[in-house]
């Protein structure tokens, strides 16, 4: 009966179900609560793939999120870059999405970069405007992005220099919001010139793109911001550093229980929708 | 069938062959090669940046029209006027600060605009863009969280084997989401990971198959006219 009156109170009045959750959310978050995150095969693919690259490669980031999805994307950016910064690679920042230039310096802003050079060893590139760009690049950078966010020309920058193509270059990632990039990444430099791509996605498009994952069409797949919880955890085990510089790990506790949360008001209204059916079958 | 098929009118005909044109030739670029004569590819990448060009000009008009829309509501006073005053001013100073002090700024080595003005501007952007933008966006998206609880008590309901089978998948794979989970018995990951690998890519391939077969049909049907 008690059952029955709190199922009826939950379903009549959804306020409740919000002040739980955001009890939930935020009780965790106050506490700074710790748990540690299983790795995903999905997300240790990626992490291997840029620690088995060759010194010297050059990798392309691209960032492909509005501000709205930055607490689930802006920390996977923000794990990789360091992930790149702490290996001897060239990294370009580039972005299909016109927030993607300021979010991508506040990722630099962010990361330890040591002793990495702007236009030599990074640049950012800033928005790429249009497909024509996209498809262009991979033959000449320079020609199609002239200048890069600090207005230099981008062909008098050392490290377009060394990579005046981005068919050299031996990975591209895309932080994308809604799989628009990776499949364009996938359809133009992967499918063209074989550059391999990985995708840091939200977590309701990151399954959207399993097919491209297991196919082998993309290297590796970041699922939410678990996915940065977990890259914080290898950068941890191996290089012991940068746990908390996304803020994913602090978040684990949060998301737990929030799911925990979904899973046991699920099970609780579908008991209570059996108990009911039940009575009212036998009052009838 | 054919009798409700209107007859086309001149203007008509002439879209409709740039229509059917554009779309036999990208069809048909994929497939075709004509090595030495005419680089295919080349004029295809041309034809995606003249798309590119009216999209960016759709998107000025659209500004225009939004100034124009919320310029009579404040001119002629209608109910939500205050608001229109609000969006004006937000929509024209992010524009102006953006112009000046942002990575799209159009003259940040200052040879046109006083350095003085950008020294100024370039916090009051930050502060728009990564204070108050970021956010507003971000509050707003994470209001989702609050309806899929909310939708997940009130909707989700074993009532048939269909819908039992869903709901068994999308709570395994929801707590195989929660590291938290992991603790309490390991096998949550490993259903979640089999689950995305195997059902969840089959499914997501079926979508897609099905899709780009729907825009291949649609696509046909609209280069030639088909009355249905």
């Amino acid at each position: 009966m008690r059952n029955g009156v709190l199922a009826t109170s939950l379903k009549s009045d959804p306020r409740l179900v919000y002040v739980i959750l955001l009890l939930v959310i935020t009780v965790p978050l106050l506490t700074h609560s710790a748990v540690a995150v299983p790795i995903s095969p999905t997300t240790l693919a990626l992490y291997q793939f840029i620690q088995n690259l060759p010194a010297n490669s050059l990798v392309v980031e691209s960032f492909d999120y509005a501000t709205s999805v930055v607490p689930e994307l802006h920390p996977q950016a923000i794990v990789v870059t360091q992930q790149l910064f702490l290996r001897p690679l060239k990294v370009l920042f580039v972005a299909l999405d016109p927030n993607g230039p300021p979010l991508a310096d506040a990722v630099l802003d962010t990361v330890n970069k040591g002793n990495k050079t702007y236009g030599v060893d990074y640049a950012n590139l800033g928005f790429i405007p249009n497909s024509a760009t996209l498809i262009g690049m991979p033959l000449s950078i320079s020609e199609f992005l002239p200048l890069d966010t600090h207005n230099n020309p981008t062909a008098s920058l050392p490290i377009i220099k060394e990579f005046p193509a981005i068919k050299l270059a031996s990975l591209v990632i895309t932080f994308d919001d809604d799989s628009s990039a990776a499949y364009s990444y996938v359809q133009y430099w992967e499918g063209r010139y074989n550059i391999p791509v990985a995708v840091g996605a939200t977590a309701t498009v990151a399954p959207g793109l399993m097919p491209l994952y297991s196919s082998g069409q993309l290297v590796g797949l970041l699922f939410s911001i678990r996915a940065a919880a977990e890259y914080e955890e290898l950068l941890s085990q191996q290089y012991h550093c940068c746990l908390g510089i996304s803020g994913a790990s602090a978040s684990m506790v949060a998301l737990s229980a929030s799911h925990l949360l979904i899973v046991a008001m699920v099970v609780f209204a579908n008991a209570a929708y059996f108990i009911g059916r039940r009575t009212s079958r036998r009052n009838k | 069938m054919s009798s409700d098929k209107k007859k086309m009118t001149r203007g008509e005909l002439g879209l409709q062959v740039i229509i059917f044109g554009l779309g036999f030739f990208y069809a048909i670029v994929y497939y075709v090669a004509v090595p030495g004569i005419v680089d295919l590819q080349a004029v295809s990448d041309q034809l995606l940046a003249y798309i590119t060009a009216v999209l960016t000009a759709a998107f000025a008009i659209g500004v225009i029209n939004l100034t124009r829309v919320h310029y009579f509501n404040i001119k002629r006073k209608r109910a939500t006027w205050r608001y229109s005053i609000i969006l004006l001013v937000s929509l024209f100073s992010m524009l102006v600060f953006s112009v000046i002090a942002s990575p799209f700024a159009l003259d940040p080595n200052a040879a046109v605009i006083p350095a003085g003005v950008i020294q100024f501007s370039t916090p009051i952007w930050d502060f728009l863009y990564y204070k108050v933008l970021v956010n507003i966006n971000s509050s707003i998206f994470s209001l989702l969280a609050f309806f899929i609880a909310s939708a997940a008590y009130r909707a989700f309901r074993a009532r048939s084997l269909e819908s039992t089978i869903l709901l068994v998948a999308g709570l395994l794979v929801v707590l195989g989401q929660a590291p938290i989970a992991d603790l309490i018995w390991p096998g949550f990951s490993i259903i979640r990971d089999w689950i995305m690998a195997f059902p969840n890519t089959a499914g997501q391939r079926g979508i897609l198959i099905g899709a780009a077969l729907g825009i291949v049909v649609f696509s046909v049907r609209r280069m030639i006219r088909y009355p249905w």
